[in-house]
C-alpha cells in the first residue's frame, strides 16, 4: 500500500517536473474582480476595518484598528497609509499589502523629517522613536503578505493592545511587524523597514519568505533586522541590513512548539550593524542559538560588530546547521578581530572569505580571542557607492541610512562570483507556496555574488 | 547511679523518717503541668518545687496531719488538707486553677467542663483533631513569630523567606494554599497580594495565649481547610493585675566587613506611581523616579531589637470589666547569601537541562514588625459576656539585593570570562491586618446558649517603587575587563487591601437524654470580601551616547534613563492587573454530638457553603474574561467517632468534606513578568475539594507524657497547584500559571512522643506523607520539539519526612530553662517544571535552634535564643546526571554526580539576649 502510494507521489510529481520544462508561454486577459469592500478614504480609520484599500489612495489611521478573525485587508499599489496618534494595526485575519517597484506603498508617520546625515544625535532620531504601534499580528492570522512596503518608525506602546499580541502590559512597545502563528505564512518581499526601537520584524513561529528587503536604523538600544524564533522555517535572503542595534538575522527555537527553527540566511549584505547594542559580545550580523537549525552562507559583513556567531548555550542545533562562504571586511582590528567572534563556536570554513588559513594562529580552536589587526582595510568589497571604508572622521555606526548610496558591487569587486550555490532556498525544498498575492512573488535561489546584489540584476532591487 | 546512692540514702534514713509525700501538680483545664509551682507544708521547714514532669517529692517528714499549699504565679493558692501514716509514702493528684479565668473556645467546654471528668488537656477534648502550642512552650520556644513555632508542630513543616524567615506552613503536605488562618477562631483576610493565605512572620509569637493547628473539621468551622487550620489564640484578660515587659537585643552573624547590611534611603520612595500623583495621561520622565533608593549605606552589624509589653486586669464592681493590652515590636536585620543557577525556559535537545546564568545574591532585609492586641470583654452576669478585641499588625520592611549575574550565553569560555551583570534591586513592603471582633456569649436557658461575633477585617499590602537597576561588563578570555555600559531600570508600584465584613451565629442546645450528654449546634455566618489590587510599572532604557555608543556607568545619581518608544512612560493600560475582586460567603450548619455510653462519643453534621465571586479588571474590552462571576455550593459533611479506653487512651475516628478556593490571583487573568516566568491567571480554574479521613490514638500519662500516632488519607479533587507550563502551546508562552490537576491522594501518619525524665524532658514527632499526583509534562525530543507526556510525582511543597526532636532541660531551683530544638524536613519539590523530570527539589532541611531562659528574681529572668545554630543551607537540586562538574560548562555549587544543584542560600547563625519582668 504504502509503496503504491509513494509510486503515485513520484509519478505526479515528475509529470510536475516535466510540465515546468515544457511550459508554454502565454499572455492571456484574465479579468480582475472589482475590489470587494473598499475602503473609504474619506474620514480616518479605527476599529474594525477590512476590504480593499485602493489604489493610489491616501489613507488615515487616527487610532487602532482591527482586522477581525476570518476578515482580510488587501492594500493595493501606490497606497499611503498615515497613522497618526501613535496607534497600531492588529491583525488577527489576513493582511496583504501588494506595493509594486512602479507603486509602492506606504505604512508611516507623516510629517516626519527623517534625520539621516551622520553625525546626527541618535537621542533625538526619529527612527528610534516608536512613533507609532505597528502591524502587531496576534496568535490568530494565517497569513501576512508585505510587498514593496515601507513600513517606518514602529515601536510605541502598545497600551490597549496588549493582550491581544500576548504582552503582558500596555506600556512597552512592540515591533513594526510582529508575526506569531506557528501555522500561519509570512512574506515581507521589496520592502523597506526604516526605524524601529526593538527589533524590527519579530516572528514566533510559521512559515516566513523574506526576500530582497532593506532594514535601516533598527533598534534603539537592541534589536535585531529579523528574530526568528519559536519554530519560524523558511528564508531570509537578498537583504540589505544597515545600522541595526544589534544583529542582521537572528534564528532561535526558544518556544518552539510545532516546528522546530529552521531558518537559511543567505547572500545578505550587513553593513555597521551592532553597535547600539549596550552589551558587549551580542553580535552584529548573523545569530544562531537555543536549538536553531539552518544554514547561512554568500554573506556579505562589512564593519559589524562581530561576525556571524554560533551560541554554545543553549546550543543550536549544530549538527543541522550548515554555513561558510561569507565575506568580511573591517575597517578596524577590534571588528577585524571579531569576525570570528571569540567565546562562541562557529567554525571557520575555508570558503571563508578572507581565508581563516591566512590569519587565524595555527593552534587556533573556535572561539579564541586572535589578533585581526592584518586584515584592517582588507578586501574592500567594493560597492557602487558606499561609505566604505568609513569616511574619515567618522565611526562606522554614524552611517546607519542607505540615504543615496549604493550597496550594489561594481564588476571588479572581490565578492563577485565567489558564492556557494549548491543549496536550495528552504522555501523552494518546501514547496512555499508562489503567488503574486498569497504567497511569495519568487523564491530567489542562492546567488553567486556574496552579498544581496548580483552583478546580474537579480537579487536586492533597492538601488 | 544517682538513683541507687538515692535508694541506699533513703533506706539508711527510714528508720527516723520513712515517711514522704509525693505528687504531681497540674493545670486543672490544660492538665500541663505546673513546672516551678511551690509546695510547701505548713509548720515545715524548705519548699519543693514542681519538675518539669510536673512532679514533686517531700522526704523526710513524720506521720502527722499537714497542711499542703501549692502556689504558682498566675494560679489561685490551693491548700489542701494531708495525713501522713507511719511508714506510709503519701501520692497526691494536685489540680490548681488558673487565676484568669480561661475561657476556651465554647464548643469544648459545652462537651467536657460540666462533667466531673478532669480536662486533661484542651486536645484531648476538642471537637477536632488539634495539636496545641501554649504560651508558656512559646516563651521558651527560639522562636519569635508564628510562623518559626509552627514548624515545631508535628505534621507542619514551614516555607521560608529568602533570608530564611519562616512564612507560610504546610501541613501533613498539602501546601499553603490549602490552608487557613483563624485569629480566636475568626478567619481573617490575607495581605499577600495575589493569595488567601495568610503570612505568619506578620504575628509576633508572644501576643498569643496559644496556637492550634486544627487538623479536621466539624461542621460549625468554615469548611476551607483541606491541609488544616491555624488559629492564633490571643492573650487574655487575666484574674488579676498582669505586667510582663521584656527587651532584648541580637544580631546575626551574616553581616561582616565582606557582606555588610546594604541599607538605602526608604524616605525618598514614593508611595504613589508617577501617574497617581499627575494623572492618568502623565508620560513620566526619569527624573520622576529618585535614585537615592537605589544607593547603599554599608552597615557592619547592625543590632536587632525586640520588645514586648503585656498589661491586663480586671476592673469594676466584680470586676466585670476586663482588659488584656499586649503590644511587641520588633526590629530585626536579616540576610543571606545566595547561589543560584538560573534554569533555561527550555532544556537543550534530548531534555538536557541548561543553564542562563549564575546568580550569586546577597540579601539584606529589615524588618520591622509591630503587633498589638487589645481586648474588652464585660461580663453582665455569670450568663452573659460581651467581649471586643482588637487586633493590629504591621509589618514594615525594607530589602536590598545585590546581585551578580554570570551570563553563560555571552562569551562565556568558562568560570572567570564572558558578561557580568551587576543588579541592585531595593523595596519597601509594607504589610498590615487589623481586625476587630465584638462577641457575645449568651446562657440563654440552662441548656440554651447563644454566642455571635460581629467582625471588621482588613488586610493590606504595598510595595511602592520595586526598583532596580544594572550595569554590564565583559570579561575577556585575557581577563581584560570593559567599562561598565548601563543597562534598564524598573520601577513597580503594588497595593492591594482586602477589606472583610462576617457575622456569626451559634446556637447551642445541650440536653441530657437518660443522663447521657449531647449537645446540639445550629449557626450560620456570612462575609462580604472586597479586594483592590492595583499595578503599575515603568520600564526605563538607558539612554544612548549622541554618536549611537552605550552609556559608560559611574553611578547611580549620573545614569540617564529615558523611555524608548511613545507613550512607554504612561502608566499604561496595565489591564488585567488591576482589578477588584468581591466575594460572599454564606454558610450555615448544623451539628450534634452525643454520648452514647461514658466512653463513646459521636459528632455528626453537615455544613452548607455558598460562594459568589466577582471579579472586574481594567482590560479593555477585546480581552477575553476581563469581567467574571463565579458561584458555587457545597455541601460539606462530617462525622466523628470517640472512643475513651481509659483515663489514659483514646481513641478517635473522623471523616470531613473541604474545599479550597482558588487564590486571587489564580482566577483573574493577570499577567505579570516574573524574574524567568510571567505569571498568569486561570479564570477557569476549579476550587479543590477533598474527602479526609483520621483515626487518632492517644496515650496521656503523668502530666505531659504523651505518646499520639495518627493516619490521614486525604482523596483530593482538582487540586490546584501553580507550575510552570506552556500555555496554549503558543511561542513565547511558557509561564507560571495554576490549574487543577485531576484527582490526587494524600496520605500518611504522625507520631508524637513526649516524655519527661524528672528536669528532662524530650520531645519528638515524626510525619509520614505521601502524596501522588499525575500531570501532563513536556519532554524535549532530540529533534528540537517538546513532546507531551505523562509523569507522576509528589505534591509540590510536600516532604515525605518530617520531624522535630526537642531536648528541654529545666531546673526550677535554679530558675533554669533550656531548649535545644532540631527541626528536619524530607526533600520535597519546590517548583514544578513544565518538563519532564526537570522539578526543582528543595534538599533535606535540617536547622537547630536554642533557647535558655533564667529567673534572676521573682520578677526578673534573662532569656537567650539562637537560631540556626549549624547554618544550615537552603539548597535544590535537578534529579538529573550531572554532566556540569568539569570542562567549560563547570558550575559552582556542585558535589554529586546524580543531581545538578542549582540553588544554595545560607542565613548563618543569629543570636538574641533579652530581659524580662513579670508581675
Amino acid at each position: 500500500m504504502k509503496i503504491l502510494h509513494l509510486f503515485l507521489i513520484g509519478v505526479l510529481l515528475s509529470s510536475i517536473s516535466c510540465s515546468r520544462f515544457e511550459e508554454t508561454k502565454t499572455d492571456l486577459y484574465i479579468h480582475t474582480d472589482a475590489p470587494s469592500n473598499p475602503v473609504s478614504d474619506a474620514a480616518p480609520l479605527h476599529g474594525s476595518i477590512k476590504g480593499t484599500m485602493l489604489k493610489g489612495k491616501t489613507y488615515t489611521i487616527d487610532a487602532d484598528v482591527y482586522i477581525n478573525k476570518s476578515d482580510t485587508l488587501v492594500i493595493q499599489e501606490g497606497v499611503h497609509v498615515n497613522v497618526t496618534n501613535s496607534a497600531g494595526i492588529v491583525v488577527k485575519g489576513v493582511f496583504i499589502s501588494l506595493g509594486t517597484k512602479e507603486n509602492p506603498n506606504w505604512i508611516t508617520v507623516p510629517n516626519v523629517v527623517k534625520t539621516d546625515n551622520p553625525g546626527a544625535d541618535v537621542n533625538s532620531d526619529p527612527a528610534y522613536k516608536g512613533l507609532w504601534k505597528g502591524i502587531l499580528a496576534s496568535t490568530d492570522c494565517p497569513l501576512m503578505v508585505i510587498k514593496w512596503t515601507h513600513v517606518e518608525f514602529g515601536g510605541a506602546a502598545v497600551l490597549g493592545l496588549f493582550s491581544d499580541i500576548g504582552f503582558s502590559s500596555g506600556n512597552k512597545g512592540a515591533y513594526d511587524i510582529y508575526f506569531q502563528n506557528p501555522d500561519g505564512l509570512f512574506i515581507l518581499e521589496d520592502s523597506w523597514i526604516y526605524g524601529s526601537v526593538d527589533d524590527p520584524v519579530r516572528v514566533l513561529g510559521g512559515r516566513v519568505e523574506m526576500f530582497r528587503n532593506t532594514f535601516e536604523k533598527c533598534g534603539y538600544t537592541g534589536g535585531e533586522a529579523v528574530n526568528l524564533k519559536a519554530g519560524a522555517v523558511g528564508d531570509f535572503a537578498y537583504n540589505l541590513c544597515i545600522g541595526i542595534a544589534t544583529n542582521g538575522a537572528k534564528a532561535s527555537n526558544k518556544s518552539a512548539t510545532t516546528a522546530q527553527t529552521n531558518m537559511r540566511f543567505y547572500n545578505n549584505t550587513f553593513v555597521n550593524c551592532g553597535f547600539r547594542r549596550a552589551d558587549p559580545g551580542r553580535g552584529g550580523s548573523i545569530n544562531y542559538e537555543e536549538g536553531a537549525a539552518g544554514m547561512y552562507y554568500n554573506n556579505l559583513v562589512v564593519n559589524c560588530r562581530y561576525g556571524p556567531r554560533i551560541v554554545p548555550n543553549p546550543i543550536a542545533d549544530i549538527a543541522h546547521l550548515f554555513y561558510g562562504s561569507t565575506f568580511q571586511y573591517a575597517d578596524n582590528a577590534a571588528v577585524a578581530s571579531e569576525f570570528y567572534p571569540h567565546g562562541y563556536i562557529q567554525v571557520p570554513q575555508t570558503t571563508d572569505f578572507p581565508k581563516p588559513s591566512l590569519f587565524l594562529p595555527n593552534n587556533y580552536q573556535p572561539g579564541d580571542v586572535y589578533n585581526g589587526a592584518a586584515l584592517v582595510g582588507l578586501n574592500d568589497p567594493l560597492f557602487v557607492n558606499a561609505p566604505v571604508p568609513t569616511p574619515q572622521g567618522h565611526q562606522a555606526m554614524d552611517y546607519s541610512a542607505v540615504q543615496n548610496f549604493n550597496f550594489s558591487l561594481k564588476l571588479n569587486s572581490p565578492c563577485v562570483g565567489i558564492g556557494f550555490t549548491a543549496f536550495k532556498a528552504l522555501g523552494t525544498e518546501q514547496n512555499f507556496p508562489v503567488s503574486s498575492k498569497y504567497g511569495a512573488s519568487e523564491i530567489t535561489p542562492p546567488g553567486k555574488d556574496m552579498g544581496a546584489y548580483q552583478i546580474n540584476g537579480t537579487g536586492n532591487q533597492h538601488f | 547511679m544517682n538513683v541507687k546512692v538515692t535508694f541506699f540514702f533513703l533506706f539508711f534514713i527510714n528508720f527516723y523518717f520513712a515517711q514522704s509525700i509525693s505528687g504531681i501538680v497540674k493545670d486543672n483545664i490544660t492538665g500541663e503541668a505546673v513546672v516551678g509551682a511551690k509546695v510547701v507544708l505548713d509548720g515545715q521547714k524548705g519548699t519543693s518545687i514542681v519538675k518539669l514532669d510536673g512532679t514533686f517529692e517531700i522526704k523526710k517528714i513524720l506521720p502527722g496531719s499537714y497542711n499542703l499549699k501549692v502556689s504558682s504565679p498566675n494560679y489561685t493558692l490551693l491548700e489542701q488538707k494531708i495525713t501522713v501514716v507511719n511508714n506510709q509514702n503519701v501520692k497526691v493528684e494536685l489540680l490548681l486553677n488558673p487565676s484568669n479565668e480561661k475561657s476556651i473556645e465554647g464548643v469544648i467546654l459545652t462537651g467536657s467542663r460540666g462533667s466531673d471528668r478532669n480536662i486533661q488537656n484542651i486536645e484531648k477534648n476538642s471537637d477536632q483533631l488539634m495539636n496545641i502550642v501554649s504560651s508558656k512552650n512559646i516563651q521558651l520556644m527560639p522562636d519569635i513569630t508564628v510562623a518559626n513555632v509552627l514548624q515545631r508542630v508535628s505534621g507542619v513543616n514551614i516555607d521560608r523567606s529568602n533570608t530564611g524567615e519562616g512564612k507560610y506552613p504546610v501541613i501533613r503536605g498539602m501546601d499553603k494554599r490549602f490552608n487557613s488562618t483563624l485569629v480566636n477562631g475568626i478567619k481573617i483576610p490575607s495581605p499577600d497580594n495575589k493569595n488567601r493565605y495568610v503570612p505568619l512572620d506578620l504575628f509576633p509569637s508572644e501576643l498569643l495565649e496559644r496556637l492550634e493547628v486544627i487538623k479536621s473539621l466539624t461542621p460549625d468551622m468554615e469548611g476551607d481547610a483541606i491541609g488544616g487550620t491555624i488559629n492564633l489564640v490571643m492573650k487574655d484578660a487575666p484574674g488579676k493585675e498582669l505586667i510582663n515587659i521584656n527587651a532584648s537585643e541580637g544580631f546575626s552573624t551574616i553581616f561582616t566587613k565582606n557582606n555588610p547590611f546594604l541599607s538605602f534611603n526608604h524616605n525618598v520612595i514614593n508611595k504613589k506611581s508617577p501617574s497617581e500623583i499627575n494623572g492618568e495621561d502623565y508620560r513620566a520622565v526619569s527624573s520622576d523616579f529618585p535614585r537615592a533608593n537605589l544607593s547603599y549605606t554599608n552597615r557592619i552589624m547592625p543590632l536587632n531589637y525586640n520588645f514586648g509589653l503585656t498589661y491586663g486586669n480586671r476592673f469594676g464592681k466584680n470586676k466585670k470589666l476586663g482588659l488584656l493590652l499586649a503590644g511587641s515590636y520588633q526590629n530585626n536585620y536579616r540576610g543571606s547569601s545566595s547561589i543560584y543557577i538560573v534554569p533555561n525556559a527550555e532544556p537543550n535537545s534530548g531534555n538536557v537541562p541548561t543553564f542562563s546564568d549564575i546568580l550569586v545574591r546577597n540579601y539584606s532585609t529589615q524588618t520591622k514588625r509591630l503587633g498589638i492586641n487589645a481586648k474588652l470583654d464585660y461580663r453582665f452576669n455569670p450568663k452573659n459576656k460581651i467581649s471586643l478585641y482588637n487586633l493590629y499588625t504591621t509589618l514594615d520592611e525594607f530589602q536590598a539585593r545585590h546581585t551578580v549575574d554570570s551570563i553563560f550565553a555571552i562569551q562565556r569560555t568558562g568560570p572567570g570570562s564572558g558578561n557580568v551583570q551587576i543588579f541592585e534591586r531595593t523595596f519597601r513592603q509594607l504589610q498590615h491586618i487589623y481586625n476587630s471582633t465584638i462577641q457575645g456569649d449568651h446562657q440563654l436557658t440552662d441548656n440554651l446558649k447563644l454566642d455571635w461575633s460581629a467582625v471588621y477585617s482588613r488586610a493590606k499590602n504595598e510595595i511602592p517603587d520595586f526598583a532596580q537597576y544594572s550595569a554590564l561588563h565583559a570579561v575577556y578570555q585575557n581577563q581584560r575587563v570593559t567599562q561598565d555600559q548601563l543597562q534598564g531600570m524598573e520601577r513597580q508600584w503594588t497595593r492591594n487591601t482586602d477589606k472583610d465584613l462576617s457575622g456569626y451565629v451559634n446556637f447551642t442546645y445541650s440536653p441530657k437524654f437518660f443522663g447521657l450528654k449531647s449537645s446540639f449546634k445550629a449557626g450560620g455566618m456570612f462575609r462580604h470580601k472586597k479586594r483592590d489590587n492595583y499595578f503599575n510599572s515603568y520600564s526605563l532604557a538607558a539612554t544612548l551616547n549622541a554618536d549611537g555608543s552605550p552609556q559608560i556607568f559611574t553611578n547611580i545619581f549620573d545614569a540617564q534613563y529615558g523611555f524608548k518608544g511613545t507613550n512607554t512612560g504612561l502608566a499604561g493600560d496595565q489591564g488585567s492587573n488591576n482589578y477588584t475582586f468581591n466575594e460572599d460567603i454564606a454558610a450555615g450548619y448544623l451539628m450534634g454530638k452525643i454520648s452514647l455510653t461514658d466512653k463513646l462519643e459521636v459528632l455528626g453534621g453537615l455544613r452548607v457553603e455558598t460562594t459568589r465571586d466577582q471579579y472586574n479588571t481594567l482590560a479593555a474590552g477585546n480581552f477575553d474574561f476581563k469581567d467574571g462571576k463565579i458561584s458555587y455550593k457545597d455541601a460539606l459533611p462530617s462525622a466523628q467517632v470517640k472512643y475513651e479506653i481509659n483515663n489514659h487512651q483514646n481513641i478517635r475516628a473522623s471523616y470531613y468534606k473541604a474545599i479550597s478556593r482558588p487564590g486571587f490571583s489564580d482566577i483573574v487573568p493577570l499577567r505579570i513578568t516574573g524574574d524567568v516566568y510571567d505569571e498568569v491567571g486561570n479564570p477557569l480554574i476549579k476550587r479543590t475539594r477533598s474527602s479526609n479521613y483520621d483515626v487518632r490514638y492517644s496515650y496521656l500519662s503523668g502530666v505531659a507524657n504523651q505518646f499520639l500516632v495518627g493516619a490521614f488519607y486525604k482523596n483530593i479533587i482538582d487540586p490546584i497547584e501553580t507550575t510552570v507550563q506552556h500555555l496554549g502551546n503558543l511561542p513565547g508562552n511558557i509561564v507560571l500559571t495554576p490549574s487543577n490537576f485531576g484527582t490526587s491522594v494524600n496520605y500518611g501518619f504522625e507520631v508524637v512522643y513526649s516524655k519527661y525524665f524528672g528536669n528532662l524532658g524530650f520531645l519528638a514527632n515524626y510525619t509520614y506523607t505521601h502524596s501522588e499526583i499525575k500531570t501532563n509534562k513536556l519532554q524535549q525530543t532530540s529533534s528540537n520539539l517538546p513532546e507531551i507526556v505523562q509523569q507522576k510525582r509528589p505534591l509540590q511543597g510536600q516532604a515525605q519526612n518530617i520531624g522535630n526532636l526537642s531536648l528541654i532541660y529545666k531546673n526550677p531551683r535554679w530558675g533554669l530553662d533550656t531548649q535545644l530544638a532540631f527541626v528536619y524536613t524530607g526533600e520535597r519539590i519546590a517548583q514544578v517544571s513544565a518538563y519532564k523530570d526537570l522539578d526543582y527539589w528543595q534538599k533535606a532541611y535540617t536547622q537547630l535552634d536554642f533557647s535558655l531562659e533564667k529567673t534572676l528574681s521573682k520578677k526578673f529572668s534573662l532569656f537567650v535564643k539562637v537560631n540556626n545554630l549549624t547554618n544550615s543551607p537552603y539548597e535544590l537540586f535537578l534529579k538529573q546526571p550531572n554532566v556540569y562538574r568539569s570542562g567549560k560548562g563547570i558550575l559552582p555549587i556542585q558535589d554529586n554526580d546524580k543531581r545538578i544543584n542549582v540553588q544554595r542560600d545560607y542565613y548563618r547563625s543569629s543570636f538574641l539576649f533579652g530581659v524580662r519582668f513579670k508581675m
